[in-house]
């Protein structure tokens, strides 16, 4: 069943990079969506197979392969990577959606694009490190060449920065999980027999750090950021929804997932310094991002300071935390992948993301409405409004985070203040007031964009069905992960120290439980 | 030295090529294919759309005269549930636009049928038919009597109700003819348009403007014809003034906000009539002349839409389109109403008669500077 999932698309690729005779954009474009409609239908296939009962891997595949060096064909899942499995089928399907029609070197493009999907799917379920590596590596051929051909004017500048910076990323995790096979001595990269309890503290720590750089790069987390920004606006929407929506998520899958399981004694230890550089990270991108007058750019620094939620939360390691940190970054996923679709769509009508130059969008006969109000919404959703999932996503990751880390959370808490501060101010410059008068557009009585065509606003507005719809029940998402992720808190060797016992219980045990948070008890 | 050179005036007025123009024979607006199909077009549904208003307004102040509750106002006596049905349902012309009009006009005033509601007699033409219509109606006669002037000024507004819909009848005859001719082939220039509506104008300029109701098989007249009301300085010229030039603050396409002294104190410098109204909305909607839209869009000839549809947006933003069109329709109108005041009239040689109609022209100008006239400038 989970090699379906890197079949289709690999095989997809394939499809459409050996058509046969004259393959239209229209035609590769159908192709590469057939597929990816197939693999979201063989990831939502995984939900009734999941057996919340159980809390280890499950829908295991293994095959040998290079057994000599440990490296095997391991496939499985859990409550970690299935709701990141299923959203990245779901955001490729959006990505091809949301590509043009008419893009040129069509069959290349798609290739590339089904090719990160299978790289991307591959990383999520494989369960051995260094099938993982490979999975984790693989994705960024097909993303530098997506930046480098297919992005904007820079798109040379900002693809090299990418790959420069995510190539030391991807040195330094495998030089990690060496480090960790080698020292421990472990017979094989699978996950059950690599946990670095054995190990001299400091050779953890080292290891640690090596892995924290590595996927802080690729979260990216402040002062690693710097590709991401860069590579965000020179990428087309497509690619901006899947760097945000899924590539970013690779970064804190692996940190959640060998940092907390792995290296579990130090992560404890290394906990309160984690949790400060999430609030720097969260700082810094919030206010970066208030000074941005470029919307993908605004929404690129969003991202960062977004991330550093899960760095929190996966700090503050308690059960609450944990299911934090996942929900944040499927919440994240969706929110960032519907505000890039948006940048895009204004963009793409505009002709440019300036805030300086943008104005009245919202106008509702000759402006951008339905897509200004879908922005309204995503805004909504990234700044915390009730209702939204976004928080959801954030009132778990603050409650969780609050009894570790009260102050690291409560600064954290103002990022969420500033988030609203620069979307609105987003919102302000470029949907409110008078449509601006395009430099083409002779009369200045007479602004008028292109017409907005269904195909730009069903993804977006699919995601806005979504935002809701774990917004309003959040519990649809908590419990494919809260089984998982209160095992992982379980499984961990030294608990970091809380103020209130009970939260040490499960989620579902617990006073806190999502579904009694009206008597107010979740209150802050 | 300081040494002083003799003004000239006349030759540095910013709009001043607009006067000269004018005095050349030509139009506000400039004679291109497209704005003539735009203006015929506009006017053709306005035609329509006044001639229905202007049936309701008469209506209104004939047969729910000193009604309180005029729940059925709109329906034109035609009462049964299909037309309710169509009326709840919005299948029908927004009458609101009209009441909305006359208000603004009552509020501006101006004119001899202002004047003439502020006299000794008119209040005892309103006494007798105010008399006749509470005779057998207690609960009227006593609210009369603890507020004496709320029928009057209930009479004051059905007088407005009354005057605007003859001004608007004579208009939507105007407008119906002209179209009538464009579609003989008769009218080709911006110039025919103006002339028609100025030979228009002056044709009924005359015109007597009266109201008189019947009450108990009793005919009251509330505006006699000797009180000397006429179409062109007790209608039209209030009219242009109130709904073209200062219009109302909170009934345009723009909002404005007064606490932000947004809006000038004085009624006489407003500027926020259909002259200077920006077509494009900024963040309101159902606001009055969307609904003017609505009801020309339900009229459009076939022309303008096909016009419209070669455009980025199609009838996608239509509403806009035909604001910006009538827009540019009312310039023709103002520039008819111009040439047709002009004091020494519009066929003067003699360099003095030129010059004080050059400068009767200038004086409008300058009101028209803040106006959408440089815009409509261009194609």
């Amino acid at each position: 069943m989970l090699s379906a999932l890197l079949l289709i698309p690999l095989l997809g690729a394939l499809v459409v990079g050996c058509w046969p005779g004259k393959l239209t954009s229209g035609q590769a474009r159908n192709i590469s969506l057939v597929f990816l409609m197939g693999n979201l239908i063989v990831s939502l296939c995984l939900l009734p197979q999941f057996d919340l009962s159980v809390t280890d891997l499950q829908l295991r595949e293994s095959l040998p392969w290079l057994e000599t060096l440990g490296l095997g064909y391991e496939l499985g899942i859990d409550g970690l990577s299935l709701p990141l499995l299923i959203m990245n089928s779901l955001l490729s399907l959006v990505a091809v959606y949301a590509s043009e029609v008419d893009i040129r070197r069509h069959r290349f493009y798609y290739v590339l694009l089904l090719l990160i999907t299978f790289a991307v799917a591959g990383a999520f379920v494989a369960q051995n490190l260094l099938l993982f590596f490979i999975f984790y590596e693989l994705e960024l051929i097909p993303l530098y060449l997506l930046i480098a051909i297919w992005g904007g004017p820079q798109r040379g500048y900002a693809a090299t920065k990418f790959l420069i910076y995510t190539a030391i990323s991807g040195i330094l995790i495998l030089a990690s999980f060496l480090g960790l096979v080698w020292l421990s001595g472990a017979s094989s990269f699978d996950y059950s027999v690599t946990m670095a309890h054995g190990l001299p503290w400091i050779q953890q720590v080292v290891l640690l750090v090596a892995l924290l750089i590595g996927f802080g790069i690729k979260i990216p987390l402040f002062p690693l950021h710097t590709w991401l920004p860069d590579a965000h606006v020179q990428a087309s929407t497509p690619i901006s929804v899947l760097l945000a929506g899924v590539l970013l998520k690779l970064g804190t899958y692996g940190l959640f997932r060998f940092g907390v399981c792995t290296f579990s004694e130090v992560w404890v230890d290394l906990a309160p310094y984690l949790a400060w550089w999430a609030v720097v990270s969260v700082l810094y991108g919030s206010l970066a991002a208030i000074a941005q007058t470029d919307m993908k750019k605004m929404v690129a620094y969003s991202s960062v300071g977004h991330m550093g939620y899960v760095l929190l939360a996966a700090a503050a390691s308690n059960p609450l935390s944990f299911v934090g940190t996942v929900f944040q970054m499927v919440s994240h996923g969706f929110i960032s992948a519907l505000l890039f679709l948006v940048v895009g769509v204004v963009y793409e009508k505009t002709g440019t993301r300036d805030l300086n130059v943008l104005r009245g969008l919202l106008n509702p006969e000759r402006g951008l409405p339905l897509i200004g109000s879908v922005m309204v919404l995503a805004v909504m959703a990234s700044a915390g409004i009730p209702g939204m999932v976004g928080f959801i996503s954030e009132f778990i990751v603050y409650r969780g985070s609050f009894v570790s880390f009260a102050p690291q959370t409560l600064l954290c808490l103002l990022g969420s203040g500033l988030t609203a501060v620069y979307f609105l101010l987003l919102v302000n410059r470029a949907f409110f007031g008078r449509l601006a008068t395009t430099p083409t557009q002779a009369v200045e009585q007479d602004p008028v964009l292109p017409l907005v065509t269904w195909q730009d606003r069903a993804p977006a507005l699919a995601l806005v069905g979504l935002l809701f719809l774990f917004g309003l029940s959040p519990s649809w998402m908590t419990r494919w992960i809260e089984p998982t992720t209160t095992a992982m808190y379980e499984a961990m060797p030294i608990k970091l120290e809380r103020s209130s016992s009970h939260l040490a219980m499960p989620l579902a045990k617990a006073p806190i439980d999502l579904a009694s948070c009206s008597d107010g008890d979740c209150a802050l | 030295m300081i040494q002083t050179m003799p003004s000239q005036l006349k030759d540095i007025h910013p709009f001043a090529h607009y006067a000269d123009r004018l005095l050349a024979g030509g139009t506000l607006l400039p004679d291109t294919p497209d704005n003539v199909v735009e203006v015929m077009g506009a006017l053709d549904s306005y035609g329509i759309v006044l001639d229905r208003y202007s049936i309701n307004l008469i209506h209104i102040a004939d047969h729910q005269f000193l009604n309180l509750f005029p729940v059925f106002k709109y329906f034109d006596g035609e009462i049964n549930p299909a037309r309710m049905w169509r009326h709840f349902w919005h299948d029908r012309i927004n009458y609101e636009y009209a009441e909305y009009t006359m208000r603004a006009m009552m509020w501006h005033g101006g004119g001899g049928l202002d004047a003439y509601l502020d006299t000794d007699e008119f209040r005892q033409n309103c006494q007798s038919a105010i008399a006749a219509k509470i005779q057998f109606n207690p609960v009227l006669q006593l609210f009369h009597r603890v507020f004496p002037e709320f029928l009057i000024e209930q009479i004051r507004q059905l007088s407005y109700y009354s005057g605007l819909g003859q001004f608007w009848r004579v208009m939507s005859d105007i407008f119906t003819s002209l179209t009538a001719r464009y579609l003989r082939g008769e009218i080709q220039h911006i110039s025919q348009i103006v002339d028609h509506i100025k030979d228009g104008l002056v044709a009924n300029a005359a015109r007597p403007i009266t109201y008189s109701v019947e009450i108990g098989g009793k005919t009251y007249d509330i505006l006699p014809a000797s009180a000397g009301l006429t179409f062109l300085p007790d209608t039209a010229i209030p009219y242009v003034e109130s709904i073209f030039f200062r219009g109302t603050p909170f009934l345009g396409t723009v909002s404005y906000n007064a606490q932000a002294q947004q809006i000038s104190p004085d009624k006489s410098r407003f500027t926020y009539g259909a002259l200077y109204a920006d077509p494009l909305p900024v963040g309101g909607s159902g606001i009055p002349p969307t609904l003017l839209m609505q009801d020309m869009f339900r009229h459009l000839p076939d022309y303008l839409e096909e016009h419209y549809l070669k455009t980025e947006r199609g009838l996608g933003d239509v509403r806009v389109k035909i604001c910006a069109s009538f827009q540019r329709s009312m310039f023709c109108v103002t520039n008819a109403a111009l040439i047709g005041l002009l004091p020494k009239g519009a066929d003067a040689t003699d360099p003095k008669d030129v010059d004080a109609n050059r400068e009767f022209l200038l004086g409008w100008i300058d009101r028209l500077a803040s106006s959408q006239l440089e815009q409509v400038q261009t194609p």
